[in-house]
């Protein structure tokens, strides 16, 4: 009742100026004081007058009370009938309700759907304790390439025991777990993480315990924590799953805890946390980066005074250390900074156009109901020579338009269900998944609240239009059809204009991403993608633990598989391109003096087989390929990339020079450079190539491991997945195989993020577009209804219908000029906010700009061509009875 | 709401429209009106009187005004409306249909 009353006082108060009250008490007063005259004139003194009168009326109050009550039942009254009243309206006239249902439905979807996302992304908070005091802590190696580098394990430690910042500091890597036992082996993505990383995160499982620091010292029992997704997926959600054993890469570990639903740290594909198990001599490393390392922040301590502590540690260190931390430096991200990657700048775009479209839809309605108001005139004139007031008629008009934008609301919102599935690839992997339908209380309350605020939105306008206008002239006007003012012109000119002018920043915005898209398409990685199948083959460090085994496994498995029919050619890396933003290792340059600390060379080091740069067809660009020649106990040759030999040899021919692994004093062997290949895209496409070396594997052990086999085939690479996968079972049976997929799905994955803003801004566009041409067309069919007894004239008077024609068109053109001149201006000073999402292509693109406006420019035409069609068919004889 | 209430309620509606069917009138006015007009029988609380005229009001049976009253003051005048007119004929018409069919049900028993 309280929010009855409360709109009602608004209405009251809106419609009647605040003065109820005011007037109220005057009248009374009025009464109470006639009443005390007479009574005076009766005889009574003053004061008897005075409390006579009083008493006879009554409680004031309660008076008051009765009359307002009135307002109040009348405004209910009121509503029931206009809801009523309305429905039939919208009944009466099915096409226009369909229409504006859908356009809004279709304006309130995108909002839905974008704003759920939105929701998920940007606002809800993350699923730990205070995520806000979360925050991840980074390496900075700018001086060697890596500003935002993985921490090594001795910096992490030294982080954790010398800052004065910190609650605490936990630590996770990756760890490829073989699962053998019950079902196929599996290779499972789990993190080996420190005992306190769900400490600093602040969860406790839903199953079992926590680690323990006991847990994680070397040679502790092997411990595991599931996520609920491996525990449902893989042991039916046993609940009797604590305590027992599993097997992860030949070793047995005892299942301790099953994490919470939504737990899903650093992302959603990780499956389970095994002790990182740190030695003491690991824990004072400070050259092997590979860590990830979150912190929680002491309560009162800001991130500026985080990274603050954070220099002055790394500069300690950098004395400490001199040949590992040189130039090293350290600082904090928030949590939700880091996870969210680089797609708030995407999301708010989105935001942006969505709200565009919707803008577009209001306008359009509102227009449809402009023409609608005016059909009406004689209906509206009626109700108010009949005593309804103005405020009467706008409350009656308003409800109908919300009822339109509510009943849009509904139908949105089912849209958006579908579209927000459609959606979910924009949420990055470290934030939640989409859980569910995706439509929650919040999306429900936004998708209501949106939905009325346009109703009032494109109601507002046509209604107090009616207001304005002259009783008496449009009663006189009767039936006519001409009875427009020129108010109503410039009001749907208006609308139309602004509509033109959305629609070409949204069309601009959409025309730059597809462009960036198509750039990022032609950009050459370096690499052919198409006809590669990859797979994974990690070898178990405990079957493998010697480098014979581990080199005559490749050779039989390449031998093999490239014996297939088929196979083009068959190599080994340690990661196809996108697979490893870094995998790098220090080098000396023979004949250079060795670098200072803080200086060195670090190219990405890539391991590879034969026949790897003829898998991916790599350029060879001087020199020769690795050849069958350069075996183990040959001189060990390398190839570098053109990054490398311009970056590492500057003015000099890098061919026939020497490096080694290590620094100049290490006993590694010399290895020669024997050819430079065109540079590959490693880390994104979007993303230039680092300084990077190809080594053969069969030459020497280099710590790192081919792990990646890319097999190029003549037809469909994942036809011939099942046969290779025999091959490798056939070199060894117990062998996982993991990530098969064709080279091509890492390259779409890669531009996944931007092909679904450039699909979505252009979905939103073309709508756009069609709304504009519609709001178009239905402007100046409805100038050609109402101008026809002028056109009829003008043909009497000898137009031809050429000028008939002209006149529609300019009339048309003067509207989508207007709007297009500022359409075009607005993009131009908004498409600064979407540099951060181009690539190759400037925000002020003029041929994106003039292919947007030529295309709004045809679909205009074609709006205007229909209605002045009708123009020219114009029979002045029917037209001059017109009326 | 019980029914002898709306009977009553429709019956004060029915007069205050009938005593300013003559001219503009103010509250106390319609209230000494009646009682005047009905020989002190129907006595009109301001109780009721108000929020009904508030009522016929936004029923837009009747308008108001605010004028200058006989004693030199500010007060709301209330008149019929076109709508009250026509309304008024036909409630009139009804109460006449209604009290001469309750008088003839009187006599005959």
């Amino acid at each position: 009742m309280r929010r009855v009353r409360n709109i009602s006082n608004w209405v009251c108060s809106l419609f009647r100026r605040n003065t109820v009250d005011q007037e109220l008490s005057a009248e009374l007063g009025f009464h109470i004081e006639r009443q005390i005259e007479e009574n005076r004139a009766a005889g009574m003194t003053e004061k008897e007058a005075r409390r006579a009168a009083l008493s006879e009326f009554g409680g004031v109050e309660q008076v008051k009370e009765g009359c307002r009550d009135t307002y109040r039942r009348n405004y209910l009254e009121n509503l029931v009938k206009d809801i009523r009243y309305g429905l039939r309206m919208l009944q009466k006239s099915p096409s226009f309700t369909f229409f504006a249902v859908a356009v809004l439905a279709l304006g309130i979807a995108a909002n839905s759907a974008i704003f759920s996302i939105a929701d998920n992304v940007l606002v809800r908070p993350l699923p730990y304790r205070d995520p806000d005091r979360l925050v991840m802590v980074w390496e900075d190696a700018s001086a060697y390439g890596f500003p935002k580098d993985t921490p090594a394990p001795g910096n992490f430690a030294d982080w954790r025991s010398r800052n004065q910042v910190f609650e605490d500091v936990a630590a996770i890597s990756n760890a490829s777990l073989n699962l053998t036992g019950s079902g196929n082996p599996e290779d499972l993505l789990g993190k080996w993480a420190t005992a306190n990383l769900f400490s600093v995160l602040g969860v406790i499982p839903a199953l079992g315990r926590d680690f323990l620091p006991e847990d994680d010292i070397p040679g502790a029992p092997h411990v595991a924590i599931l996520s609920q997704g491996l525990w449902l997926r893989r042991f039916g959600g046993d609940p009797q799953i604590i305590g027992k054993e599993i097997s992860l890469n030949y070793e047995k570990y005892m299942v301790i805890g099953v994490m919470q639903h939504g737990m899903q740290f650093p992302d959603r594909e990780t499956e389970l946390w095994v002790p990182s198990r740190f030695t003491t001599q690991q824990l004072t490393n400070h050259g092997n980066h590979f860590l990830r390392v979150i912190a929680r922040l002491k309560p009162a301590i800001s991130l500026k005074t985080a990274n603050v502590n954070l220099a002055a540690i790394a500069s300690e260190l950098e004395k400490e250390n001199p040949d590992s931390n040189a130039k090293v430096g350290a600082f904090a991200v928030p949590l939700r900074e880091e996870l969210l990657g680089d797609v708030r700048p995407a999301i708010l775009m989105l935001v942006g156009a969505v709200c565009f479209v919707l803008l577009i839809a209001c306008a359009n309605v509102a227009n449809l109901l402009l023409s609608r108001a005016t059909g009406r005139r004689r209906e509206l004139a009626m109700r108010l020579a009949l005593g309804a007031t103005r405020g009467r008629v706008i409350q009656q008009m308003l409800t109908e338009s919300i009822l339109l934008s509510l009943f849009a609301g509904a139908t949105g919102l089912l849209l958006s269900v579908w579209g927000t599935k459609f959606m979910a690839t924009l949420i990055p992997a470290g934030l939640a998944p989409m859980t569910g339908t995706g439509v929650d209380g919040r999306v429900l309350l936004f998708t209501l609240v949106v939905s009325a605020s346009t109703g009032i939105l494109f109601g507002i306008i046509p209604a107090s239009r009616v207001s304005q206008f002259q009783l008496t002239f449009s009663l006189k006007q009767g039936g006519g059809q001409s009875g427009v003012g020129s108010g109503g012109h410039r009001l749907r000119d208006g609308l139309v204009v602004s509509e033109v002018a959305l629609a070409i920043v949204l069309l601009a915005g959409a025309a730059l991403l597809i462009r960036s898209l198509e750039n990022l398409y032609h950009l050459d990685p370096g690499f052919r993608a198409d006809h590669v199948l990859v797979m994974r083959t990690p070898l178990p460090r405990q079957k493998y633990e010697a480098f014979a085994p581990r080199v005559a496994f490749y050779d039989q498995v390449l031998a093999r598989v490239e014996s297939l029919p088929g196979i083009v050619a068959a190599g080994y890396t340690t990661w196809v391109p996108l697979t490893n933003t870094g995998g790098a290792t220090g080098i000396t340059i023979e004949g250079k003096p060795e670098p200072a600390p803080g200086n060195i060379l670090i190219p990405n080091t890539r391991i590879v087989s034969l026949h790897y740069m003829k898998t991916l067809r790599m350029k060879l660009i001087e020199g020769r390929a690795i050849e069958e020649g350069d075996a183990a106990g040959k001189l060990p040759v390398a190839l570098v990339n053109q990054t490398m030999a311009k970056n590492y040899w500057l003015e000099e021919n890098p061919i026939g020079k020497q490096f080694k692994v290590g620094a100049y004093k290490e006993k590694a062997p010399w290895i020669t450079v024997i050819g430079i290949v065109g540079d590959v895209h490693q880390a994104g496409l979007d993303v230039p190539a680092r300084a990077e070396m190809y080594l053969p594997y069969q030459q020497q052990d280099f710590g790192y491991e081919p792990e990646y086999l890319a097999v190029r085939t003549a037809g469909d690479p994942m036809a011939l997945a099942e046969l290779v996968r025999q091959q490798i079972w056939s070199v060894d049976k117990e062998q996982p195989v993991a990530g098969v997929m064709p080279l091509e799905d890492l390259v779409d994955d890669n531009l996944a993020s931007r092909r679904m803003q450039a699909a979505l801004l252009s979905g939103f566009a073309a709508l756009a577009l069609l709304l504009v041409t519609l709001g178009i067309y239905a402007v100046l069919s409805f100038a050609v209804t109402q101008r026809t007894q002028e056109i009829g004239v003008r043909v009497a008077l000898g137009a031809q219908p050429r000028d008939i024609l002209r006149m529609i068109f300019a009339q048309g053109f003067k509207l989508f000029l207007t709007g297009a001149a500022i359409g075009l201006a607005a993009s131009l000073a908004l498409s600064r906010a979407l540099v951060h999402l181009l690539f190759g292509v400037s925000a002020y693109d003029p041929a994106s700009f003039a292919g947007v406006a030529i295309l709004l420019a045809a679909v205009a035409l074609l709006a205007c061509y229909l209605p002045a069609r009708r123009a020219m068919r114009v029979d002045p004889l029917v037209a001059l009875r017109y009326e | 709401m019980s029914k002898p209430t709306d009977l009553v309620q429709g019956t004060l509606d029915l007069l205050i429209l009938k005593t300013i069917a003559l001219e503009p009138m103010h509250g106390w006015a319609i209230a000494q009106r009646i009682r005047r007009v009905s020989n002190n029988v129907l006595q009109v609380n301001q109780g009721a009187l108000y929020p009904a005229l508030h009522r016929l009001e936004q029923q837009a049976w009747i308008q108001s005004k605010w004028g200058e009253s006989e004693n030199h003051r500010r007060a709301k005048y209330y008149s019929l409306t076109k709508a009250g007119q026509k309304y008024l004929q036909a409630e009139e018409s009804n109460w006449e249909r209604l009290s001469s069919a309750i008088g003839l049900v009187l006599k005959t028993v």
